[in-house]
């Protein structure tokens, strides 16, 4: 019998925090829940934009994070 | 040798033995992972950089201090400290700063994001500020949670006990989030559509 889930299991699935059996049984359910399958995709895809966002800081900042790192004296810091 | 290969826990050692390069590759390979954190967190890209500088000058202090426990990863713990500093900003501010134009738009322009082709430069950046846009505009409960599970990594579990809610709630709260942006992509999309596509 194919079990039904939960957006949030979906979530949990996506996250990689569902158990083994949890996830062949979800895996599963995605090939004959068509409605399961189309709110995964449709979750999915938003995670796969998530990971578009990759913000860069400007140069200055870093040389200043060097810079405090080269100018503390390893045995000063207590 | 590739410098890639070398783990972060290498990199930490190399760093409390003396080596300042090692620790360069650390910030050169961390950086904008943490920084993107914050920013999402703050929405602020000059406060941002301002917490990424506290960020690392505490964990400059801490690893040269020889505190940092060394069986812990690396990025997770760095991530944590920078959320915990954005955080604490929020305590204290008890405000979240935005800085808009005077047509109201929130000002991205100051953000340099990472860069490929420059052909592909101009879409890739509207996009993403796009999708930062509508992570800013998330109700600061599911911002948190998204950032946490998404940007840092951490379990429900973990962000459950850190926000002092149940392992449900914090699902939950991904479950808007993530239903929110959806819409608001799907939105934006069919704009786009009508803007390029009149009937």
């Amino acid at each position: 019998m194919i079990k039904t889930f939960t957006q949030n299991d979906l979530i949990r699935y996506i996250y990689q925090e569902t158990n083994e059996q949890e996830k062949s049984d979800i895996e599963e359910a995605l090939l004959f829940d068509n409605d399961l399958f189309e709110t995964y995709r449709e979750i999915a895809e938003v995670t796969e934009e998530l990971n578009r966002i990759d913000m860069c800081p400007s140069d200055r900042v870093v040389n200043n994070i060097l810079n405090h790192s080269k100018n503390l004296n390893l045995h000063s810091v207590k | 040798m590739n410098r890639n290969a070398v783990s972060d826990k290498k990199l930490v050692s190399a760093y409390i033995k003396g080596n300042e390069e090692a620790f360069e590759l650390l910030v050169e390979r961390h950086k904008n992972r943490i920084f993107t954190t914050i920013n999402l967190i703050v929405r602020d890209t000059y406060l941002a950089e301002d917490l990424l500088q506290e960020t690392f000058i505490k964990s400059i202090r801490t690893i040269k201090s020889g505190r940092y426990n060394e069986e812990g990863k690396f990025l997770p713990w760095i991530l944590r400290i920078a959320h915990n500093l954005a955080i604490d900003h929020f305590r204290k501010d008890k405000r979240y700063p935005t800085m808009v134009l005077e047509d109201g738009s929130p000002v991205f322009n100051a953000l340099e994001f990472s860069e490929d082709s420059y052909e592909s430069v101009q879409i890739k950046k509207d996009t993403d500020i796009r999708i930062k846009q509508f992570i800013d505009e998330l109700p600061l409960v599911q911002r948190q949670v998204l950032v946490m599970r998404h940007y840092m990594n951490m379990s429900f579990k973990d962000i459950a006990e850190v926000t002092g809610v149940s392992i449900n709630t914090a699902l939950g709260r991904m479950r808007y989030a993530l239903i929110n942006l959806r819409r608001k992509i799907d939105l934006s999309r069919s704009a786009y559509d009508k803007n390029f596509y009149p009937k």
